[in-house]
């Protein structure tokens, strides 16, 4: 992930209540801003003005259902940073970790 | 796509001068010993970088960026073709020498159909806690 992007997800996810909604949709649903709002202690025009601030984020995506809305998170993107970022930190501290022992042995 | 762009840095103070962390960044036998199993590397810029790794991963490269005793860059290709550029950079520091890598990645085109959330949530917020929130 870039600084731009990651600046876009941390400020998405700043604010508490998107954080509720998240977790809302974390469980795989594919839920209306209606469905949303009847399981958080917040408005439907909360839900959406929420849900807005997260698709800029990519982190929810929206599908029309005939006339209707659904949203959906979108993860998939920090799935894949996530492990790379993972991976590759883990192999730079081992490697980093080599290198002070090698270090040492020269002295 | 830039905003899939993605880099891991580290760093550590190590307790060497700089002339020895040079040495084991660019000399081929020391790499050995550190880095992968076996390397090469012509520490000049568009000179080769090359890689083999204990289980038998291979990544070649190109050398980027070359100040000695400063900074070392070169570019490495997995064999799934994903490339990233590694950059070393070395200062002084109270204690030895500090060093910091920074491994700055591709766009992976990878799609992971059907994945389940739980999981990519805890990736996600293993994600959060290394980038230190």
């Amino acid at each position: 992930m870039g600084p731009e992007r990651i600046d876009r997800v941390f400020s998405a996810l700043a604010d508490p209540t998107r954080r509720r909604v998240v977790e809302a949709l974390a469980g795989g649903s594919t839920v209306t801003a209606s469905t949303l709002a009847a399981d958080l202690p917040i408005t439907r025009q909360g839900v959406a003005k929420h849900l807005a601030a997260l698709r800029r984020a990519k982190l929810v995506r929206a599908e029309r259902v005939g006339r209707e809305t659904r949203y959906q998170l979108d993860g998939e993107p920090l799935e894949d940073a996530a492990r790379w970022i993972a991976e590759v930190g883990a192999e730079w501290d081992a490697r980093l970790g080599e290198l002070q022992r090698l270090l040492d042995r020269r002295r | 796509m830039r905003d899939r762009e993605r880099s891991v840095a580290r760093e550590a103070v190590l307790d060497a001068s700089p002339e020895e962390i040079w040495e084991a960044l660019t000399d081929e036998r020391l790499l050995g010993e550190w880095l992968a199993e076996d390397a090469e590397l012509e520490p000049v810029p568009g000179g080769a970088a090359s890689f083999r790794f204990a289980d038998g991963e291979r990544r070649e490269g190109t050398v980027l960026e070359v100040e000695e005793g400063c900074y070392l860059a070169f570019s490495w290709s997995r064999p799934d073709g994903s490339r990233s550029v590694v950059r070393f950079s070395l200062e002084p520091a109270v204690g030895g020498t500090r060093l910091v890598v920074v491994e700055r990645g591709p766009a992976a085109a990878t799609a992971h159909a059907g994945s389940e959330w739980t999981r990519r949530l805890e990736a996600f917020v293993a994600a959060l806690s290394l980038v230190g929130v």
